[in-house]
């Protein structure tokens, strides 16, 4: 199940490999791909923690494996901006990423899934799964990253926003139930 | 093997019916000029290509645009827009003028005749193209037109009609005030590199590419070369353009395409040229800055983004 799971969230990629010589836009298609996966994959992570509360189904033992993906995804998405985008010129990378706020606020969430990412196996988790709550926070700055990068905000990014505050939301209210 | 292009078979059948019509009467031959398939119709002076642009190709052109009154996507107007009723289609023509009046486009293509120009076009998100559009410089327009001494600007207006354009029929849930407004400053428009375009690759505009008339200023981001025009006004005032409308503190009047000065979102030093993985240079003024820096001297750039 979990195998089948992965070769699922890979597809796109296998997809967008096999397109790219077509694509009219091939950076911006890759940025694309892997943006939009991250960003799936980060809301689906907090799917299973919510349907156990409300339908009691249990897929916990999935939830590392689609974060983890969502890490995946997100790293191919920086590797676009420094490999590609930026042809490894760190020093605008610096001056440039740090005066352009959807740039940061996306790096500070891939920086947040980069320490949960190490911190996700079976020793160190153990002692660091209680900073695991920084998922929220990278989502809501991805959401907002996302938001950001376009000219115009359209259907996609009002979409994943509702999805991420229903998400989100249910926390809060059993949090506050108690 | 010699296999003859359909478009010229066309036009041989159509030559042999306009000889069998002219047995008949003239009505009948002025039937069959007008039938005559629209791409033939384009006769064009073509671009002498002094700076050997390669063109993208029109696939990649016709593809991947920006028109807003369809969708903010890039590839969703190619299929929102095939409906779309571009003939007739009257431009009018008004404000500060000692001629007002409506002309439809065929007429002006008839009046001022075509060239091509092929163009670089650099969109302010950072991807670029090269065009080789097809249409006739602005300054013969306003020729015509004859603005009064109080002209100071040109005013662009893109056609309102909700019923062609699915985003303008969302009220207020559009994603973008509508209509679409352009402007230039008089110099600037009467810039012989000031283009209205009818036609592209010797083709008469597709509908996503802002069909059947709009404007191609080069050296500007893209989004000043506004679409589908539905009215030329001269006007005493710097009008106010729709992204300026939008967002004020990222889009400027002048919108000159401009390495050194970024957006407060995408560096606008490097560009991103369709089709390629690579990225290159963004020129100043887009590669025109011999032809059209003096129009700003004196001007600093940075405030009159």
């Amino acid at each position: 199940m979990k195998a089948f799971l992965i070769l699922l969230a890979l597809l796109p990629l296998v997809v967008a490999y096999y397109t790219l010589d077509n694509a009219i836009d091939p950076i911006k298609m890759i940025y694309n791909t892997t943006g939009i996966g991250a960003i799936l994959l980060l809301l689906l992570s907090l799917v299973p923690s919510t349907c156990k509360r409300v339908c009691g189904l249990n897929w916990l033992r999935y939830r590392k494996t689609i974060g983890l993906l969502a890490f995946a995804y997100a790293l191919l998405h920086v590797s676009v901006f420094v490999i590609l985008d930026s042809e490894f010129d760190f020093v605008t990378i610096f001056e440039k990423s740090l005066k352009k706020p959807f740039i940061y606020v996306g790096a500070i969430a891939f920086v947040i899934l980069l320490l949960m990412a190490l911190t996700s196996f079976k020793k160190l988790f153990a002692k660091f799964s209680k900073y695991h709550k920084a998922v929220y926070l990278a989502l809501a700055l991805a959401l907002l990253h996302s938001f950001w990068a376009q000219k115009v905000a359209g259907v996609f990014e009002y979409s994943v926003v509702t999805v991420g505050v229903v998400l989100l939301g249910e926390r809060v209210w059993v949090w506050r139930k108690g | 093997m010699n296999i003859t292009p359909e478009a010229l078979f066309e036009a041989r059948r159509h030559f042999l019916k306009l000889g069998a019509g002219a047995l008949v009467s003239s009505t009948a031959i002025s039937q069959l000029l007008a039938e005559l398939p629209k791409d033939l119709s384009l006769s064009f002076t073509p671009d002498a290509n002094l700076l050997k642009l390669s063109s993208n190709t029109f696939e990649q052109i016709t593809n991947y645009v920006n028109f807003y009154e369809f969708s903010t996507d890039k590839t969703a107007p190619v299929k929102l827009s095939q409906n779309m009723k571009t003939t007739p289609w009257n431009v009018n023509f008004s404000g500060e003028l000692k001629t007002k009046q409506t002309l439809e486009v065929d007429d002006l293509i008839a009046r001022f005749g075509l060239e091509e120009r092929i163009y670089r076009f650099r969109c302010v998100e950072g991807w670029s193209m090269v065009v080789p559009w097809i249409g006739f410089p602005l300054y013969k327009l306003l020729d015509y037109l004859d603005p009064t001494s109080k002209a100071k600007y040109v005013k662009f207006t893109t056609r309102h009609d909700p019923a062609m354009f699915p985003d303008q029929a969302k009220g207020i849930f559009s994603s973008i005030n509508y209509p679409y407004v352009e402007g230039l400053r008089m110099d600037e428009a009467r810039h012989p590199l000031t283009f209205i375009a009818v036609g592209m690759y010797g083709k008469r505009l597709l509908p996503q590419n802002g069909a059947p008339i709009r404007l191609v200023v080069p050296w500007k981001y893209g989004f000043k070369s506004i679409k589908s025009l539905d009215k030329i006004e001269c006007v005493e005032n710097e009008p106010l353009n729709t992204w300026q409308v939008q967002n004020p503190k990222e889009y400027g009047f002048y919108a000159n395409v401009n390495p050194a000065v970024d957006h407060p979102r995408w560096t606008q030093a490097k560009e991103r040229l369709l089709g390629k993985i690579t990225k290159q240079e963004t020129l100043p003024f887009n590669g025109y800055e011999k032809e059209v820096a003096g129009l700003y001297a004196g001007m600093d750039l940075r405030k009159f983004f």
